[in-house]
Parts: structure tokens; C-alpha cells; sequence
């Protein structure tokens, strides 16, 4: 009865591998075609290649990073700064992700200055964004297995010499683990919010509700950076760094 | 500006046309109760020809024939003509017509070409020059006299040119008696750039005969016209103000000739206009239109040169290219010459210079470049290429500039270096655009996946709580499988006899010797006990010589436990005989005892 069980969870196991593998091939070979299609200026087939990676259900930063230097080449400013905004949540720390987004940023026509951010809040940001989720997240896992070995170690030895050693090994693994938890849980946090966009329409009025015919508040156009606060059917309440807030269509705004 | 006419009426000379006849009245509209002044010319003939009467069915000879012959010397080459002139008065009113004369002069039969006059009646007094005349000048000189022939005319090249092409339209000033001009406003013209010729100071008059009457014609103005856009543009008319002789009044005060300066006459001053201009201008054909093409239209050569074929690195070199030509010389863009990018080429000096002197508007453009090679090696100009559209032609031209090498030699180490360090290179933006894709493989995330969906987190955190656990377990377990207590009394052993020595230190603190003495034999015989396993019954003193001996340890080690042992007792039942030092004695030797007994156990 156990022994069975056990057999059916690895046949499970291995099955779902191969098929995450055998997709994995399958999404590479489309990537590189994409590549290809790039590398060949053909900008309009790299973006569709591109495109159908995702459609099959997989991301990467450099995916995104890709798909909106494309779309920069196509004169998409919306799209390659969505697109750069996205690859940029997998991978903050990139340079030439930097340097395209900014690049991108120069063809947005509203300029509005960012506010100058606390340094503490500016480290703490820089310290979540030192690792990806699921590499804090191995990084928790990793000492938390270490600080189970040696717990283990230390609870079943009687030298009081080598429990001494084991004693100081163990909380060095604590910290590292209780420090793990939190960056773990804030960079996923990071990484799957979704309460940010872009505008993707050349202009956008914002109005003051959610209905055709309201009040026009202010007008923005493609590229900028809007907080989400709210969707109401088809209409999202956008919010603008200087604290503006206003409903756009839904189809205007792109959630990083 | 005011141009005087001088010797208009001093007897300006009125040439025939070359061996010519000419007939012509001195004006074509007259009152019924006026005549007309008939004239022939005939240039080249000396003697007088007989001639028929003019007057016939319309006419009555009023005064003549008068005949007036006229001889110059110019240059040495001789110039003769005679005239005839009569005076014809009208019969009536109407369109009437000086029938053409035949004559015979020197053999040779000459026919003059009939001459319309239109006879008005007499109140009509009209001024009739063939050219439109403002109402408002009509206005304002009402009383214009009568017989005075004034009219501006403008005459264009040619009515269709092509975008660009040069467009020449003269101003001809056509009259009898006019002291001098002044123009008031230069013709403008949608559409055009304009070249002015410079005017003549003395305008050279010359006799037309236009519907029969003989004019004279001064050439006013000469304008250059390079139209910039196609379709039908208008040269709008030009305005000069003529002063005219004013008929000689016959009942005049004797003091006017006195307080007049003016010793021809008193002066009307009349406004005309010309007619404005229409012209056709044609788009430049598409049809082997080069992609290079300047836009410039005319007749162009370009000329290059530069001022060293051999210089050193950050040295400038002067290129020059010099475009000359007709046509609109302030259109001419040359494009810069293509260099490589380790030469640094500055905007270029610019000097246009116009010639309005001919009969085109013709120039030169210098394109003076400064550029410096910031690297050594041979320089290569390269050939640039000016085309332009030829209008008489009509077709594209292209038309080349020398090529250079100029030798670039490796910077002079002088002793400047100093200053030299300012020209330290940087490497040049040459332009800008965003960084290359990635093209290394990825590893793939699901989409809406995270960290906590990863299989290998849950798993490495499950299997390190399964460790911890399982030692924990593992180790409640075994102590409790241990009901031997050897086990866990061996674990306490150390702590057992840490206790007990604690327990005799308070003991002798409170002069409680028998507790002291208990004390520390349960120090170490337990110890020794808790860590061989001995049951309470085996902790004499013999079994514990016994079971160390088994365990190999120092017989010496034995031998001070035993006596120790052995000392405590028999000193417990004798209080007195141990003095206070001595009590630490003893701890001191049970701690030390009992340090070597845990090194052994």
C-alpha cells in the first residue's frame, strides 16, 4: 500500500517534468526563431513569435526585454515600454534594460518629474530587488534545509565541543533564513503585483467616472506610467505619479 | 529715383528700321475738328520720292507733304533719312483707315502698311494710349493733353518655364513727350524669386511703331524671375509716375516765362501701370529626375579644390568647391561631402556672389569646409556629385568634383604636449539607439506561477522539517528506549557532580561538615557511578577500584580516588580533626579528581 503510493507520486512526478521539458524545447525553438526574425529586422514577425511564446503560457525577462526592443524598432512607444517595464519586474537589476527603457522613455510626450525617494526606502528597495523570488526563495529553502541538518547534528551529539560549534552554526543559519522570509514574500509581492500600467494609446482622455460623457479631467498620452486603483467594468481609475486620478477604457491601459 | 530723360526733345533721333519704310501718325484717336500728323520714313534714301496723296476718301490734306531729310555720322559710318510728313484731317467720325502708299525709291518699290485712326467727336476729349489705363489716373488727370501717347508694357521671356528656370521680363516705357519718370513701386510677384538687373542711368531710347503709330521706348527696368512654385502666377504691373509736357497754352502771361523754370512748359504728372503678367510655370519632369538631385535649375560647373594634399593629424585642411553659372544662384544647396568619421568636418563658409551685369542672372557659390583628420592614414574626398536641371535642354545634368587623397602623417611629438592632452580623443556618438536583444537560452517561468508554486521550495522546506523532526523524535525515542538509565545518567553525570560539588560548598559555608563530607563522596563516587552504570548496591569502594580497572584507567587515578574516598569517610566520623584550611583542601582535590575522572570516562 505505501510502496505503491510512493511509485504512483514519482511516476507523477517524472511525467510532470518531461512535459514542463518537452514544452521547454518547444518554447525555445519559437524564441530563437524570434531572435532570428529580429537579428533579420523583421520586426513585425519577431514581435508574433514573441507573442506566441506567451500565449503558450511562459515568460521570461529577457522574453519581455526582447519583445520590447521590437516593438521599439516598430515605433510602438505603449507597447516596448510595457514590455521593458515587464522585463524589468524579473529582472531588476538588468543594465540594457535600463538603458532601453530609458531610450523608450524619451518618445513620451508627458513629463512628469518623479519625486525624490527616501534613501532608506531606496535601499530597502535595492535589497529586495538584489535577487529574484525564487531565488530568495531558494536561498529560504536552502537555509532552511542547512539549519534542519545541523539542528540535527547538534541534537543527536553529546561532545559538548562540537555542539558548542554546532550551536553557533545553527544561528547563523536562523538569521539567514529568518532574513530570507520576509525578501522572499516582498519580491513576489513585487513580482506579481499588478496595480501598475502603461498607456498604450497615442492620447487618452481621463475622465472624472467610468462612463463616456463625463467630465474630461486632464488628457495623457502613450507611454506613461499610471498606478491602477480601481476597474469598473470596462474602465479603469488610473492614478498618475503627482497624484492625478481619473477612468481611462480599460483596452488604453496595459498592467505591467 | 528719377531718371531724366534728357534730349528726348531735342531732337531725339528717330530711326527708321534698317533700310526700312515706316509710316506712322503721331496718334490714333482723335476729335473730328483735329488732324493727325501722317509721316513716311524711308532710312538709306536721300532724294525725295514722289508719293501719292494720302488723303483720299476719309482724309483732307490738311498741311503738306513737308519733307525733311536727316543725315548722321556715326562712328565714320553715314546714316541718311528722309520724311514726308502730312496733315490729315478727318471727314468724319468712325474707324477710318490711311490707305498703304506705293512708291518707287532707288528702283526699288516700297509699300507702307495701312493705319487705322479712330475719330471721336470732339467733345470726347480722350487720351488713347493701346494700354489700359486706371480709371483712378483718368480721375485725377482730367485734363491730360490731348495727343499725348503714354503706355508701360511688360514683356516676358517666354509664358511657360519650368520651376526654377530663369524668367526675364522687360519693362518698356512707351511715350512722346515725357521729361522723366519715377517708379513707384517694383512689380511684385507671388511665387517668385526675384533678381533685379541694375537700370540704365540713361535709358536708350529708341522709336516702335505700335498699331500704326510711332512710339518711343525706353527700356526701364529688367527683372530676373525664378518661380518657386508651379501653376499659373501673375507678374503683378509696375507703377511709374511720367511727368508729361503739357501742351503750350497760347494766352500766357509774359511773366511766366520769367517765374517759370521750366522752359518747355508746365508739366502734368501721370501714373501708369503695365499689364500684369500671366505665366504658365511647369513642374520639373519626373522622368529621370536623379535621387541626388539639388532642386537648383540653370547651367552650373563646380569647381574643387583644397589647400594641401600632405598634412599631419589635427591639422585643418581648407576644401573648397566653387559652383558657377546661371541661373538662381541663392537656391544652390551642395551637399557636404561624405568623409569617414575620424574626420572632424565643420559647417561650411557659405559666399554667394551674383552677377546681374549680363543678360542673366549668373554667379558663383563658394562652399569653403574646414575639416581636421583626427587619424592617421590616407584621407579619401571623395567625388561629389551636383545635378541640376538644364531648362534648354530639358533634362537632368550632373556634373562632378575632383576627388582628393590628401596624405594624413602621424602627429608631430612637439613640445607643446601640454596642450596637446586637450585633444585626447573620445570616442564619438555616432548615433543612438537601444541595446541589442538577448539571445541567451531562458529558463522559463509559467505564466501566473511564483516561488511558492516551484515544486523544489516546498519540497527542500518539507524535507528540512522531516530532518529537524526526525532527529527530535529519534532522540526522545532512543532516551526513552534507554530504560537501563545508563543512558541518561551518564548525561548527567557531569551535572550530577557539578550539583553535588555546589551542594558541599554550601554545606561548609554553613559549618555543616557531615552534609560536607556526604557531599563530596557522592561527587565522585556518583560520577563514577552515573558513568560506568553501577547500581547503588555496587558503589563501594572496591567494585569502583574494580569496574575503572576494566575501563583501563590510571592506576595511580585509582589509587587517589580510593584514598580520597577513604579519607572522607573516616574524617566524616571525626569532625575535629580536620581544620578549616584543610576542608578546601579537599574540595579543591575532589574538583581536581573529579576533572581527570571525566577526561578517563
Amino acid at each position: 500500500m505505501c510502496m505503491q503510493r510512493a511509485v504512483f507520486v514519482i511516476v507523477f512526478l517524472l511525467t510532470g517534468l518531461s512535459g514542463l521539458l518537452a514544452a521547454g524545447n518547444e518554447i525555445d525553438f519559437l524564441f530563437e526563431k524570434g531572435n532570428e526574425a529580429y537579428f533579420a529586422g523583421n520586426y513585425e514577425e519577431a514581435i508574433r513569435l514573441y507573442e506566441t511564446v506567451i500565449q503558450h503560457g511562459f515568460e521570461s525577462g529577457y522574453l519581455y526585454y526582447n519583445l520590447g526592443s521590437a516593438y521599439y524598432k516598430q515605433g510602438g512607444t505603449g507597447q516596448s515600454i510595457l514590455y521593458y517595464e515587464r522585463a524589468k519586474k524579473w529582472l531588476p537589476n538588468d543594465e540594457n534594460i535600463d538603458f532601453n527603457l530609458r531610450m523608450a522613455n524619451l518618445n513620451v510626450k508627458d513629463r512628469i518629474d518623479l519625486p525624490e525617494e527616501f534613501f532608506l526606502f531606496r535601499w530597502h528597495r535595492n535589497l529586495v530587488n538584489l535577487l529574484s523570488s525564487r531565488q530568495w526563495g531558494m536561498l529560504l529553502a536552502l537555509s532552511t534545509l542547512l539549519a534542519a541538518i545541523t539542528f540535527a547534528v547538534f541534537w543527536l551529539v553529546d561532545k559538548h565541543k562540537l555542539r558548542a560549534i554546532l550551536r553557533i552554526v545553527l544561528i547563523v543559519w536562523v538569521m539567514l533564513l529568518l532574513f530570507s522570509v520576509p525578501m522572499t514574500i516582498q519580491r513576489h509581492n513585487v513580482e506579481s503585483r499588478s496595480d501598475q500600467g502603461i498607456i498604450l494609446e497615442s492620447t487618452v482622455r481621463c475622465l472624472a467616472a467610468p462612463h463616456e460623457g463625463s467630465t474630461e479631467l486632464f488628457i495623457i498620452h502613450e507611454g506613461i506610467k499610471v498606478s491602477v486603483r480601481d476597474t469598473d467594468g470596462d474602465w479603469r481609475k488610473i492614478e498618475l505619479i503627482d497624484g492625478k486620478q481619473g477612468w481611462v477604457p480599460a483596452g488604453s491601459v496595459g498592467i505591467i | 529715383m528719377h531718371l531724366i530723360l534728357a534730349g528726348l526733345l531735342t531732337g531725339a533721333s528717330l530711326y527708321a528700321q534698317n533700310g526700312q519704310v515706316q509710316a506712322y501718325v503721331d496718334r490714333n484717336r482723335i476729335g473730328a475738328d483735329e488732324y493727325v500728323n501722317f509721316t513716311i520714313e524711308l532710312e538709306g534714301a536721300t532724294d525725295f520720292p514722289s508719293l501719292t496723296n494720302p488723303a483720299q476718301n476719309d482724309f483732307i490734306v490738311v498741311s503738306g507733304p513737308n519733307q525733311s531729310s536727316n543725315i548722321q555720322i556715326i562712328n565714320g559710318a553715314m546714316k541718311s533719312s528722309i520724311t514726308v510728313k502730312w496733315g490729315l484731317a478727318p471727314r468724319r467720325t468712325g474707324e477710318l483707315t490711311i490707305p498703304p502708299i506705293e512708291f518707287r525709291s532707288k528702283n526699288k518699290k516700297y509699300k507702307t502698311t495701312p493705319i487705322s485712326v479712330t475719330v471721336v467727336e470732339s467733345s470726347q476729349k480722350t487720351v488713347s494710349p493701346p494700354s489700359r489705363q486706371s480709371g483712378q489716373n483718368i480721375q485725377s488727370q482730367p485734363s491730360l493733353p490731348q495727343g499725348s501717347k503714354l503706355f508701360l508694357k511688360a514683356t516676358p521671356s517666354r509664358t511657360t518655364v519650368y520651376r526654377g528656370e530663369e524668367l526675364i521680363v522687360t519693362f518698356d516705357l512707351y511715350f512722346d513727350n515725357v521729361r522723366n519718370f519715377t517708379r513707384q513701386k517694383l512689380p511684385e510677384a507671388q511665387g517668385f524669386w526675384i533678381e533685379e538687373f541694375p537700370a540704365q542711368k540713361q535709358p536708350v531710347v529708341t522709336t516702335e511703331v505700335v498699331d500704326g503709330v510711332a512710339y518711343r521706348k525706353a527700356e526701364l527696368q529688367r527683372l530676373a524671375l525664378f518661380p518657386t512654385k508651379t501653376g499659373d502666377l501673375v507678374i503683378d504691373p509696375m507703377l511709374v509716375d511720367c511727368e508729361v509736357m503739357a501742351a503750350r497754352q497760347r494766352s500766357r502771361s509774359i511773366f511766366d516765362d520769367f517765374f517759370s523754370d521750366n522752359f518747355f512748359g508746365a508739366t502734368k504728372v501721370q501714373s501708369i501701370s503695365s499689364t500684369p503678367v500671366k505665366i504658365t510655370v511647369k513642374p520639373l519632369p519626373e522622368q529621370g529626375q536623379p535621387g541626388d538631385f539639388s532642386g537648383s535649375v540653370g547651367d552650373f560647373s563646380i569647381v574643387s579644390s583644397i589647400d594641401t594634399l600632405q598634412t599631419s593629424q589635427d591639422q585643418a585642411v581648407t576644401l573648397t568647391y566653387v559652383i558657377r553659372g546661371s541661373g538662381n544662384i541663392n537656391s544652390i544647396k551642395l551637399p557636404p561631402p561624405k568623409l569617414p568619421a575620424s574626420v572632424e568636418l565643420f559647417e561650411p563658409k557659405i559666399e554667394r556672389e551674383t552677377n546681374n551685369r549680363g543678360n542673366h542672372i549668373q554667379g558663383t557659390v563658394k562652399y569653403e569646409y574646414v575639416l581636421i583628420p583626427r587619424s592617421t592614414g590616407t584621407l579619401e574626398i571623395p567625388v561629389i556629385r551636383f545635378v541640376y536641371f538644364d531648362p534648354s535642354r530639358g533634362q537632368y545634368r550632373t556634373v562632378n568634383s575632383r576627388s582628393f587623397s590628401v596624405k594624413v602623417n602621424s602627429r608631430v611629438q612637439n613640445y607643446v604636449s601640454s596642450a596637446d592632452r586637450l585633444f585626447k580623443e573620445e570616442i564619438a556618438q555616432l548615433g543612438s539607439d537601444i541595446r541589442f536583444i538577448s539571445r541567451s537560452p531562458q529558463t522559463w517561468n509559467r505564466l501566473g506561477s511564483s516561488v511558492f508554486s516551484e515544486f523544489w521550495f516546498w519540497f527542500l522546506n518539507v524535507l528540512a522539517a522531516l530532518i529537524a523532526g526526525t532527529a527530535v523524535f529519534y532522540r526522545s525515542w532512543s532516551e526513552k528506549m534507554e530504560t537501563n538509565i545508563a543512558f541518561s545518567r551518564r548525561r548527567r553525570a557531569w551535572s550530577n557532580a557539578q550539583g553535588n560539588l555546589q551542594k558541599a560548598e554550601t554545606a561548609l559555608a554553613q559549618s555543616d561538615y557531615a552534609e560536607f563530607f556526604t557531599r563530596l563522596d557522592r561527587t565522585l563516587a556518583g560520577f563514577v557511578g552515573d558513568r560506568l552504570g553501577l547500581s547503588q548496591a555496587e558503589v563501594g569502594l572496591d567494585r569502583i577500584a574494580e569496574n575503572l580497572q576494566k575501563k583501563k584507567a590510571d592506576a595511580d587515578l585509582i589509587r587517589e580516588l580510593v584514598d580520597f574516598l577513604r579519607s572522607l569517610e573516616t574524617d566524616r566520623f571525626s569532625p575535629g580533626a580536620v581544620s578549616n584550611h584543610e576542608y578546601n583542601e579537599l574540595l579543591e582535590t575532589a574538583k581536581s579528581i573529579l576533572a581527570k575522572l571525566n577526561k578517563v570516562l
